[in-house]
């Protein structure tokens, strides 16, 4: 009995210091994690909170309630802008993803040299790694009348040229392919990388049973990819509404409001027209938007997997 | 299957995959022989493809004549100090969720919250950003500038790290824990000599993102003081006669750091383009 007993308070005291020790690791936990994240909170959350101020305030009559709101969503630009976006995402987006797609499944299937796999994949990264301002550089070369390449390689030069930058729809599309030159390599590295996590006995048995190139894809590899194709759609429409920088140096914005893209319009309205209350609503309005959109596509997003 | 033979199908696909690389490739080209054209070459009819007399003038003139060289140290100074306090902030946020055991929720909201962030356009931040930065007395100044960078990067700093530090196997920390070592001798001992290339794959990777953000510097600064690389390259962008050897030049410059630094931690870079979701093996 006293043996048992022993044994059961020997147990006791084990469990009792293994809990301890836990409860002191996790206070250690909150003593390490908690100033640094709530400093790091506080001052990632400070400039939504002002936003929120500034656009409920003005610099010269004080608190106006929801006046800026209502400049900035009864403003037509607004939606002119919002339009823009979307056509330069709609013309972006699908060329990028079925263009990455489609460059990823012709190397997965005839480039088979390790070395030049490797090869492409450096290659590929170079565009993403450009700063957005020297893309900027780099396709004013292209673009641009009597200097640019593009035109000299058409073999149109002289006073009929197309002018690539100035005439609304060529600028709409052009400022697209930018970024359709700087991000289907992006998509080719996912959707590559991709490619290679499907397992390669289900491609073998399924090419034992005669499966065309086209039913391989449907059927085995499209499974694989279609987690990473979201991915990289979410990641994307994010970047569309902050493209700025390469747009900004190419077109301004211009002509007219062709090019104005979302980050562009409220560029416009806080440090060109001065008038902060307004861009301060619209910082308000796409912070809680994107903050929604955050949101919802989370739960396709790989959040914690351990 | 994996036959070499060279079938039609081969050949053309090949051929496409070429065509491809040479559309991608050749605006780079281009650029580079722009920037290597003497000032008399712009002037020729119809723009040469290659420079007929190979010149770095246009260098010396970005750096030198147009005091660029100041901006460049701006930018430099700005990416390592933003580097190096992200990367210090990510070490104690990450620590504490991935070698202790933290709650699941807490490691939850820590890792959503800090990819939250990376959904949100710069031009919506700046604009509270603008108004902190003139209050508190640092408009034009670098600091302003190193600590905007540091919080914008900071979500992929916090990812790329835990990444690397969930791969370092808690086993080692804790058989020195045993042995007697205190926590911060086995973190300094033993944690952190085995997250060194960590700490280097992610410092380069979020030096490269510094190096390269333009919104924030364009509205935070005014004089070439405090303006960064990239802001002076905008100028050459949008002046009204485009001096464009200058401008390629610029160009060259503002995207050889990222590109030295890139390849060098080449195996890395899409970790942090992605959050993680792509790992090199």
């Amino acid at each position: 009995m006293s043996a048992a007993s022993a044994d059961t308070l020997a147990a006791g005291g084990r469990i009792r210091t293994a809990w301890t020790a836990r409860s002191r690791q996790e206070r250690l936990v909150y003593k390490l994690l908690l100033p640094v994240l709530g400093t790091v909170v506080v001052l990632a959350t400070i400039p939504f909170v002002l936003a929120v101020i500034q656009s409920l305030t003005s610099d010269t009559r004080g608190f106006v309630g929801l006046d800026n709101y209502a400049r900035a969503l009864s403003n037509p630009l607004l939606y002119e802008s919002i339009k823009q976006t979307a056509l330069y995402g709609a013309i972006a987006l699908p060329v990028e993803i079925l263009g990455g797609l489609g460059i990823a499944l012709l190397v997965h299937r005839t480039v088979r040299s390790s070395g030049l796999r490797a090869a492409i994949y450096v290659a590929a990264m170079i565009p993403i790694v450009i700063p957005q301002i020297a893309v900027g550089v780099v396709f004013r070369l292209v673009f641009a009348p009597d200097y640019g390449i593009l035109n000299v390689m058409l073999g149109l030069t002289g006073p009929s040229q197309p002018l690539w930058l100035s005439v609304p729809q060529l600028a709409l599309v052009a400022t697209a392919a930018v970024d359709i030159w700087q991000w289907t390599p992006f998509v080719y590295l996912v959707m590559f990388a991709g490619l290679q996590t499907v397992p390669s006995e289900s491609v073998e048995a399924a090419q034992v049973d005669g499966a065309t190139n086209l039913t391989l894809f449907r059927f085995i590899e499209l499974p694989y990819l279609r987690p990473l194709i979201l991915l990289v759609l979410f990641f994307r429409i994010a970047d569309v509404i902050r493209v700025f920088d390469q747009v900004y140096v190419l077109t301004g914005g211009g002509p007219g409001t062709t090019t104005q893209y979302l980050s562009l319009y409220i560029y416009r309205i806080g440090f060109k027209f001065s008038d902060l209350g307004q861009a301060s609503a619209l910082a308000v309005v796409v912070m809680v938007s994107m903050t929604l959109f955050y949101t919802v596509v989370s739960r396709f997003l790989p959040a914690d997997r351990r | 299957m994996r036959s070499r033979r060279w079938t039609p199908s081969r050949v053309a696909t090949t051929l496409l995959l070429a065509l491809i690389g040479l559309l991608f490739a050749f605006p780079l080209f281009y650029l580079v022989a722009t920037s290597l054209k003497t000032k008399a070459d712009l002037f020729a009819p119809v723009p040469s493809l290659w420079p007929p007399n190979p010149t770095l003038e246009p260098y010396y003139d970005v750096l030198v004549t147009r005091g660029f060289s100041e901006l460049l140290v701006n930018s430099i100074v700005v990416g390592l100090g933003a580097t190096a306090l992200a990367i210090c902030i990510a070490f104690a946020i990450c620590y504490p969720i991935t070698r202790l055991p933290a709650p699941r929720r807490l490691r939850g909201f820590v890792l959503s919250w800090s990819l939250s962030l990376r959904f949100l356009p710069p031009v919506a931040v700046v604009i509270p950003y603008f108004a902190i930065v003139r209050a508190i007395g640092l408009y034009n100044q670098l600091p302003a500038l190193i600590l905007v960078y540091t919080i914008f990067n900071l979500p992929l700093a916090i990812w790329m790290l835990r990444g690397f530090l969930d791969e370092i196997p808690l086993e080692i920390e804790e058989a020195a824990l045993v042995d007697g070592a205190s926590r911060w001798y086995a973190f300094r001992h033993i944690v952190l000599p085995l997250a060194r290339t960590a700490i280097l794959a992610v410092g380069i990777i979020v030096f490269a993102f510094d190096w390269a953000e333009f919104l924030f510097a364009f509205i935070l600064t005014a004089t070439p003081q405090a303006m960064t690389f990239p802001v002076g390259v905008q100028g050459l962008v949008t002046q009204f006669e485009i001096i464009w050897n200058d401008m390629a030049a610029g160009g060259v410059i503002a995207i050889l750091i990222p590109l030295t630094l890139m390849l060098i931690a080449r195996r890395h870079v899409m970790t942090g383009l992605t959050f993680g979701v792509i790992r090199e093996k």
